[in-house]
């Protein structure tokens, strides 16, 4: 279906001729509207910069009336403080002297005191006797581009300021990592002071005997929970204890500390080894069996008693703790066996073993936690030094000094490398073949 | 060190838990977790079963005490079985031979 009253296409299907006349048609047509509608500004100037001619274009832009411009204002009056002063001091010199200018950017007043930014292009006719007789100028509308270009400059701005702010953020993480590594410094300074506390801070010297003790510390930011000591009970006896408690940090800590303070005021209480092992099995189990992780230690404690000749009678009870050797002086070692002692304060009442030997002079008993049994040996760390190891090693060195026992046992610590990584506490107690010339003590280590 | 695996199945007479790998430090609170999320019922018998376990160290000891404490909080009981001879050497130096039920096998009463 087709409409009869339908027009033509001016470049439909009609003949030939018929197009080429709607086509000029067309461009005749065009002339005064083109430069009234262009889609840029028009104005022609004379000399002194009055305005002759201007299109629509313009006018609309800058929201003015032909009849209030052409013959009344000058060019320069369309523009604003800081275009008209670059159109003086650059623009019109440059026009004189070379006849033509492209492209220069300016800013227009608008009538409603807005401001349009432009980009101007004149040209100057001359006469045909070759004086300036008029100027032709373009205007673009430059909104768009500035628009454009003020955000290029945005986002150039705002590059810039994330570098800085990246630089920054890179000073403030190394000053992070300063105040770390400083705080990491403290921190273990802290922790061997505390790691100290737990330790007595020498051995005292006792009569007749000698003793000797030695701490491992497997890391220097974690606490380990081992811990030994050495005390007078009354004139004539002592009392000596070695334990380790489970775990590790500041819990351990605390733990290794009450076991500590309640294994020397029972033992002051009952001295007796089993009595101090049951008082601190009840105050570990009170403490700990209210709500989270079951709290224990392993510890042997012990009773030392002189007797006549120079022997000195060992009675001591464990609770779960690998069994004491005694390196003798005719060169043997023996484990001195306390099976059956439990972990101290799993249980509201727990069994423990007791053992007695007496040492005679060149005799030594050692106390150590299980970081020297358990410490991993062989060229892959897969099989465990032990304790028939142990036993070998400590008749090696028999007859032993406390010190020369304890010299021996920090080397080969020292020799597993990273296959120890306990804590390691070692307490040796010995009978001198002659009375020592002074008495010795000795650092934990 | 391999890494700790631990399966669970359901036997007539409670939860049986089979570990492989290592019980230390690092590894051990996997099994912690694990037990604590058992829902016990009085008269049953958590099984721990432990052929697989290769390595087991204090931390170790401390999570089977805490089922075993869990266990009993539930009026439930605890066995360990099949426990490898490196474990049940600590195990009886720590007294705790005593403590636990160890059987042989898993299946066995």
């Amino acid at each position: 279906m087709s409409r009869v009253d339908e027009e033509p296409e001016p470049t439909g299907t009609g003949d030939e001729a018929g197009t080429t006349a709607a086509f000029t048609a067309l461009l005749e047509d065009s002339a005064e509207e083109l430069y009234e509608s262009a889609p840029c500004g028009y104005l022609s100037t004379l000399m002194d910069g009055t305005i002759a001619k201007v299109n629509a274009t313009l006018l609309s832009w800058l929201g003015l009336e032909c009849a209030a411009v052409v013959g009344r204002v000058r060019f320069t009056d369309l523009l604003s403080i800081g275009g008209k002063l670059y159109h003086e001091t650059h623009f019109a010199p440059l026009l004189q002297m070379q006849g033509e200018l492209r492209g220069i950017a300016l800013e227009m007043k608008t009538a409603g005191g807005g401001r349009l930014p432009v980009l101007v292009s004149s040209v100057v006719k001359y006469t045909s006797g070759g004086e300036p007789l008029l100027i032709r100028t373009t205007v673009f509308d430059a909104s768009d581009r500035r628009a454009y270009e003020q955000e290029l400059l945005r986002r150039r701005q705002e590059a810039e300021q994330a570098r800085a702010e990246a630089e920054q953020a890179r000073m403030e993480a190394e000053q992070a990592r300063q105040q770390a590594e400083a705080d990491r410094g403290r921190l273990a300074d802290a922790l061997a002071v505390l790691q100290k506390s737990l330790l007595p801070d020498a051995l005292p010297a006792l009569p007749g005997l000698e003793a000797a003790g030695y701490y491992h510390t497997a890391s220097p930011y974690q606490l380990g929970g081992d811990f030994y000591d050495l005390f007078p009970l009354d004139e004539d006896r002592w009392a000596f204890f070695l334990g380790d408690v489970c775990g590790k940090g500041p819990q351990a800590a605390s733990l290794t500390s009450l076991s500590r303070y309640t294994l020397r005021s029972a033992a002051h209480h009952a001295p007796e080894p089993i009595a101090a092992l049951t008082t601190l099995n009840t105050v570990l189990h009170e403490r700990f069996t209210n709500g989270g992780d079951p709290r224990y230690c392993t510890v042997i404690f012990g009773q030392l008693e002189p007797q006549p000749g120079g022997h000195v009678t060992v009675r001591l009870a464990s609770g779960g703790h690998p069994s004491a050797l005694v390196l003798r002086a005719d060169g043997t070692a023996e484990f001195l066996p306390t099976p059956g002692g439990l972990l101290v304060g799993i249980l509201p009442t727990a069994p423990f073993a007791t053992a007695e030997t007496t040492l005679a002079p060149g005799d030594t008993l050692l106390l150590y936690t299980d970081g020297l049994t358990e410490a991993r040996t062989g060229p892959a760390r897969d099989s465990l030094f032990g304790e028939d190891a142990l036993r070998t090693f400590a008749a090696c060195q028999a007859p032993a000094t406390a010190q020369e026992l304890i010299t021996a046992l920090s080397g080969l610590l020292e020799s597993f490398g990273d296959g120890l990584d306990d804590d390691t506490a070692l307490l040796a107690l010995g009978v001198p073949t002659h009375p020592p010339t002074r008495p010795a003590t000795n650092r934990p280590g | 060190m391999s890494l700790l695996k631990i399966t669970r199945r359901d036997a007539a007479t409670g939860p049986v838990l089979h570990v492989a790998g290592a019980l230390d430090y690092d590894q051990a609170p996997a099994l912690r977790q694990q037990t604590a999320h058992l829902a016990l019922k009085p008269g049953q018998c958590l099984v721990i079963d432990l052929s697989g376990l290769e390595f087991c160290d204090s931390t170790g000891i401390t999570v089977l005490l805490a089922a075993r404490q869990q266990a009993l909080a539930a009026g439930a009981d605890i066995a360990l079985v099949a426990v490898p001879p490196n474990t049940m050497r600590i195990l009886t130096v720590v007294g705790l031979d005593q403590v636990f039920t160890i059987r042989p096998h898993a299946d066995s009463n």
